[in-house]
């Protein structure tokens, strides 16, 4: 059997004042062979983008701030029109390790999955284990780490991604995890390594209102649309009866 | 004048300066379409009943209501309720639109800088 092209591989970071860590981050991904790094300046008040662009990477700029997923969906439209295979998506903080790139898109190359999460529970607090809890309870999703941005998507999990239905909300976890099941789409999780933020500052979990603010929007996604986490995955190529 | 007649009076007063105001705006292009044919239908209801207040007591009747006038306050209400929702609706699908295009920009913008460097 002939070997199937390579994937044309793109890495996309949203960031959001992350000047300070994003040095690093590409000097550390520039090791790695992907086809195109891609950072999406949230709008950032700080230099994010020239530090970006002197790194000579692609950098697409927010005309206002809408927050990590719209971010990081502008992103996934971008390798989506310029014809991308697979889009790792990974967070600016330095927070995940770019070596582990190869590990999640191995699954997308050899058609395994279209989805692969880099999964690693044990740097999660007990707070954030219990909203992981009740979200996989509410929503039916057999998923351990819920709210990892450290993701690879395939051609057809990007095109889901970037749709329309994706464009209103508001995180990237239940409600979009629960349109993948829906579209077919087979997702599965990777063990990864994980350090701790340059900052110590979680975006989701940075005050109690934000916790509160996305355990209600997750909720609302996870009980209306439970019944699609049962839906089973279609290969590519079929269609469903 | 009594006080009832005056009170139909200013009623159907309000309602006309209402519908006045409305068919201004339309004029003005400050209020399209859906909202305004809304704020007519209010215009509208209030020089009604503000006239003619016994269509309430009719309508009361009609349906076996006990105190005709709280069935003003309560259709009221609930025209209220539901303007709010459709209100929301409205932002929910602006929202998106505004998010779609905000990513269209950025993601033309770079792709016509790239262009002109090309």
């Amino acid at each position: 059997m002939a070997d199937s092209p390579p994937l044309r591989l793109a890495v996309v970071l949203p960031a959001y004042n992350e000047a300070g860590n994003l040095v690093e981050v590409l000097a550390r991904l520039g090791r790695i062979p992907v086809d195109e790094i891609v950072v999406v300046d949230d709008m950032s008040s700080d230099a994010t983008a020239t530090v970006a662009r002197a790194a000579g990477v692609t950098v697409l700029s927010m005309p206002f701030h809408f927050g990590a997923w719209t971010a990081t969906q502008t992103g996934l439209r971008y390798a989506f029109r310029h014809g991308y295979d697979c889009v790792v998506t990974m967070d600016a903080d330095g927070q995940h390790d770019p070596e582990s790139i190869i590990a999640l898109v191995e699954p997308i190359a050899s058609g395994d999955a279209e989805v692969v999460i880099g999964a690693c529970v044990s740097r999660a607090s007990r707070q954030r284990r219990l909203v992981w809890r009740y979200l996989r309870w509410l929503s039916g999703l057999d998923i351990a780490d819920l709210t990892s941005g450290f993701r690879a998507y395939s051609r057809r999990a990007i095109a889901v991604a970037a749709s329309w239905p994706a464009t209103s909300f508001d995180y990237q976890d239940v409600g979009l995890l629960l349109l993948l099941r829906r579209r077919g789409m087979r997702i599965i999780e990777r063990e990864v390594a994980m350090s701790a933020r340059r900052d110590g500052k979680s975006r989701i979990f940075s005050s109690w209102f934000q916790v509160a603010r996305y355990v209600a929007f997750s909720s609302m996604h996870g009980w209306s649309k439970r019944a699609d986490s049962r839906v089973p995955p279609r290969l590519p190529g079929t269609t469903r009866a | 004048m009594t006080g009832l007649n005056l009170l139909r009076v200013v009623l159907a007063l309000l309602g006309l300066g209402i519908g006045f105001l409305m068919v201004y705006l339309v004029r003005r292009e400050r209020l399209h379409g859906n909202y305004a044919a809304w704020w007519i239908s209010v215009s509208t209801c209030v020089i009604v009943f503000g006239m003619f207040p016994r269509v309430i007591d009719w309508i009361g009747a009609l349906l076996g209501v006990r105190y005709p006038p709280i069935l003003l306050v309560v259709v009221a209400l609930l025209l209220v309720l539901v303007k709010l929702l459709t209100n929301d609706l409205d932002r929910t699908r602006h929202k998106r639109k505004l998010r779609y295009l905000a990513q269209r920009i950025a993601i033309l913008e770079h792709d016509l800088k790239r262009t002109r460097r090309d």
